[in-house]
């Protein structure tokens, strides 16, 4: 009996110190409470190029240009830029004025700790950094050979780097110039219709040199901006707390939206001064399991849907079950511009060279069933690479074999082990990954494939080691996707031009010299209904030429508490904390039961 | 035992050499280009190459012959094996490639939140799976006992993840009685490590109570016990006196083995509940191919593992006169 005691003395121990569960700290405030699914792993633009660091800088650092908040398809407007810039008639100078109230946020790194105006020259400085070799900047693939004199600046930044020498940013890049303060020009080495998309990227944000040689090498922990929020707080790994940059230009939120976005509020603050929140906390939670249970506690105002969770959140007609939607929960779909496909290596003498055997596989997908059993129906039957959302629409694609037919497949391979010359040797797939789900991937396409008669050797590897082999064009077949960086259908056409072969994006090693003449024309042609043929007419020749087979466009689902308002997914742009507005009110009496007098 | 002791540090350099020639050996063995990784998926081949130079991948794995050739005899030695011969035993860990941060700095942060999960669990569950296999003893064959060990055998079998999921699920998010997740540094994060050590404890005490249960009963059988009883000493006496310090040698192997894996904290603990230390970071260097931090990490691991053993010889002396240290 004592002892029964003396544990029930522990456990009551144990949960006193533990504070009985959560208290819902800060939820009285006005802050922004958002969950990360991986860690931040730093902050300096000119080198952030995963999406979890860049969604939270994309709230610190702004662009020249930025996408609009409510409109769909995304559409570029001027951010730091005063206007959209002024083009030469050959396509190859744009002149872009500047804000002239950007300011800095206040930081040590200024006198008196005053953040300065914004001018040119640091535009100038920031995309140097990017083409300078010592920053192993990921980000310069961006701009290469793109504006005169970037690559030769890159190429005196090596040099230098050899010798050990510093490097100077005053080495002047003929085609990055500050016609004065608020003067930026740029010249292009070739009409680059699509350079204002590039440039709305984070790593394009003017950085103060000051805060470069300020913070030498920490600088990637600090992050000195133009946003709507500054950093206040960074535990590494755990926690990252924005606070509103008191300084910012408080731009009026915006009165253009989609259809239906009044209906639902969305335009109600039209006008009124950016930002709405003061605070933003930023937690780290990287299982499902966690992240689940601390959006169903209101912890953290929205959240994707976990794979096993999503059955018991989301009923028939994809609708959201009534037991959230009784909470005023809302379910938000959206088109998210990510397409997924099993690649071929068109280099492998059995399938790069069988094109018959490339559309009896691509018949054997069901790609219903794999967006059902993997997806839990988050996402629509893939037909070309490029998303519908970034494309319009993809009706004007041909595309008999993306489909599902086992007769078809079938008589499909006949003809493959004809070209073949006799039975087809057993094909090798790879994952690029090794855990239960990327197993089970696999073995739904060997299924799949076996279907129709053919063998398939299945083999696991972890993505480095994949990538590897795909750079050395030493596999056969693959799973692979992309996400489009920006909103045009260059930043997927890119990925079958062939001299960008591999170790290059052209992971296929597609080499059409058609597609290569073709897009050479697309990327030098301004936007308009020649591009958007230009466009169709090499989408349909990826489609035929079959280098890969696309299984689905992918479709993202959010959740988000009836507190936090203004709230639109973008599919794209980094940076929409400033349009969001949070009703602590009513948060605080949804989770405590009291009013925020009480 | 000062010259057993003089000789097992003498010893240390061959053991620590060996411990980075392996590491080196099989790191380079397996396949993924750090640099790729750091570049992502849509880089172009030129930004791969430059972000190899910075990283040191495009010096020559062993030697530098092509160097020496050009600069002389003292560039032979300017190569990724004889970088990191080095650099690591001095302590020179150099940058993360994937983070961009100094790896010193890294384990400097990760360390400390590893530390406070691991320490309490560790201690809590030496105290709690001795005491529960001493009060075996004094229980052995009678239906208490079997139930114990019915129970740990079935402790065993639950895997560490279930009892996360199911503990987490259960005592945070349907009972509230801890806070799902979270971190905090000094008295305020107390509260989030409270229910991941409870639940360390528990994953762990099944297989600890079944070792600790054989090594006591062992003891238990000893004619020094029974000479004891027959003594008339006390139970408690000579379960505390007599029996523990006897099973001492067994518990320190085990605890004292088990001190420098602390370091690494728990990766599935760590993960579900949110603290940012050490235990996804060698899973997190590996798949991100991060050398100097694996490196950082293995070398770290080796030599407390090599103090570790040292201070194991140097305690079976302490506690057991019939052991002696030539």
């Amino acid at each position: 009996m004592a002892r029964i005691s003396t544990m029930a003395c522990m456990l009551a121990l144990a949960v006193s110190l533990a504070g009985c569960g959560e208290d819902y700290p800060d939820r009285d405030t006005n802050t922004r409470f958002v969950a990360l699914h991986a860690r931040v792993r730093h902050l300096d633009p000119a080198i952030v190029n995963d999406t979890t660091s860049a969604s939270v800088a994309g709230n610190i650092f702004d662009r020249l240009y930025q996408y609009k908040y409510l409109v769909r398809p995304a559409e570029l407007q001027p951010g730091i830029a005063a206007a959209m810039p002024e083009v030469s008639d050959d396509g190859l100078v744009y002149t872009i004025r500047l804000r002239e109230d950007v300011f800095f946020h206040d930081d040590a790194c200024f006198p008196d700790g005053k953040g300065r105006q914004v001018v040119a020259q640091d535009f100038v400085y920031s995309w140097k950094r990017i083409a300078d070799v010592t920053n192993a900047s990921p980000n310069y693939s961006f701009i290469e050979g793109r504006i005169k004199g970037f690559d030769e600046f890159r190429k005196y930044t090596h040099e230098r780097s050899d010798a050990g020498e510093p490097i100077d940013y005053a080495t002047p890049v003929a085609g990055l110039e500050a016609l004065d303060d608020h003067t930026l020009q740029i010249t292009l080495t070739a009409p680059w219709p699509s350079i204002l998309y590039a440039i709305e990227h984070l790593p394009f944000t003017p950085m103060p040199r000051e805060a470069v040689e300020h913070y030498g090498k920490r600088i990637i922990n600090v992050a000195v901006g133009t946003g709507p929020y500054k950093l206040e707080r960074w535990d590494q790994g755990s926690r990252i707390v924005l606070v509103r940059n008191e300084n910012y230009r408080h731009d009026p939120y915006p009165s253009e939206g989609e259809p239906g976005d009044k209906e639902k509020g969305l335009l109600a603050d039209a006008g009124k001064p950016m930002p709405f929140i003061d605070r933003v906390e930023f937690e780290i939670i990287e299982e499902d399991q966690p992240y689940w249970l601390t959006f169903d506690k209101g912890l953290i105002d929205s959240a994707g849907i976990p794979k096993d969770t999503f059955s018991n959140v989301v009923g028939a007609g994809q609708k959201l079950k009534p037991k959230w939607a009784k909470r005023g929960i809302e379910l938000i779909i959206y088109d998210y511009p990510a397409t997924e496909w099993l690649a071929f290596n068109m280099k492998d003498p059995v399938v790069g060279k069988n094109l018959a055997l490339r559309q009896a596989i691509s018949l054997a997908i069901d790609r219903e069933d794999f967006i059902e059993l993997f997806r839990n129906g988050r996402g629509t039957p893939a037909v070309g690479p490029t998303h519908p959302m970034i494309s319009g629409g993809n009706d004007y694609l041909h595309s008999p074999y993306h489909r599902y037919d086992v007769e078809a497949a079938k008589a499909k391979l006949k003809e493959a082990e004809a070209f073949h010359g006799g039975p087809l040797p057993e094909l090798a797939f790879t994952m690029g990954g090794t855990d239960t789900s990327a197993r089970q991937y696999a073995e739904w396409v060997e299924r799949s494939v076996e279907k129709i008669g053919l063998d398939v050797k299945i083999d696991l590897m972890d993505w480095p080691t994949q990538q590897e082999q795909v750079d050395n064009a030493a596999l056969q077949f693959w799973r692979y996707g992309w996400h489009a960086d920006y909103a045009d259908p260059e930043n997927y056409m890119f990925l079958y031009y062939s001299p960008n072969h591999a170790p290059g994006p052209n992971s296929t090693n597609y080499a059409n010299p058609e597609f290569d003449k073709l897009f050479e024309r697309f990327v030098t042609t301004p936007h308009g209904p020649q591009r958007t043929a230009l466009h169709h007419q090499m989408e349909q020749l990826v489609v035929d030429d079959m280098p890969a087979v696309f299984t689905m466009y992918s479709i993202a689902y959010v959740l988000r508490h009836p507190w936090l308002e203004n709230y639109k997914p973008h599919p794209i742009m980094w940076g929409t904390l400033k349009y969001q507005k949070v009703n602590v009110a009513k948060r605080w009496e949804m989770l405590t039961g009291k009013t925020l007098e009480e | 035992m000062w010259a057993y002791i003089l000789r097992r540090l003498l010893y240390t350099p061959l053991i620590v050499f060996g411990v980075l020639l392996v590491t080196f050996v099989l790191f380079k063995l397996v396949p993924g280009n750090p640099a790729r990784i750091i570049a992502g998926p849509g880089a172009s081949e030129s930004t791969i190459k430059e972000i190899e130079a910075q990283i040191g991948l495009d010096k020559p794995r062993w030697i530098n012959v092509d160097g020496a050739r050009e600069q002389g005899f003292g560039a032979l030695f300017d190569s990724q094996f004889f970088r990191h011969m080095w650099d690591t035993p001095r302590f020179e860990f150099g940058d993360s490639v994937y983070k961009k941060k100094a790896v010193s700095e890294i384990l400097y942060k990760g360390a400390g939140p590893s530390l406070k999960l691991t320490v309490p669990m560790f201690i809590a569950l030496l105290a709690t799976s001795i005491s529960i296999s001493l009060g075996i003893t004094m229980l052995r064959g009678t239906v208490w006992d079997l139930l114990i060990v019915i129970a740990c055998v079935i402790g065993m079998s639950i895997p560490f993840l279930a009892v996360i999921l199911f503990g987490q699920d259960w005592f945070a998010g349907k009972l509230d009685w801890f806070p799902i997740r979270g971190y905090d540094t000094g008295f305020a994060g107390v509260r989030y490590y409270v229910l991941p050590v409870i639940l360390g404890v528990f994953a762990g005490l099944g297989s600890d109570v079944r070792f600790y249960r054989t090594v006591m009963l062992d003891e238990a059988k000893a004619d020094y016990i029974r000479t004891a009883y027959a003594k008339g000493v006390g139970t408690g006496r000579v379960l505390f006196r007599h029996l523990l310090k006897n099973a001492m040698i067994a518990v320190i192997t085990r605890v004292v083995l088990a001190i420098p894996f602390l370091f690494l904290g728990s990766l599935l603990l760590e993960r579900f509940f949110s603290i940012p230390g050490l235990g996804f970071l060698m899973v997190e260097s590996i798949s991100s191919r991060d050398y100097n931090v694996i490196a950082a990490l293995t070398y770290i691991v080796a030599l407390l593992f090599i103090f570790g053993q040292l201070m194991t010889d140097i305690c079976y002396a302490l506690v057991d006169p019939r052991i002696s240290l030539k």
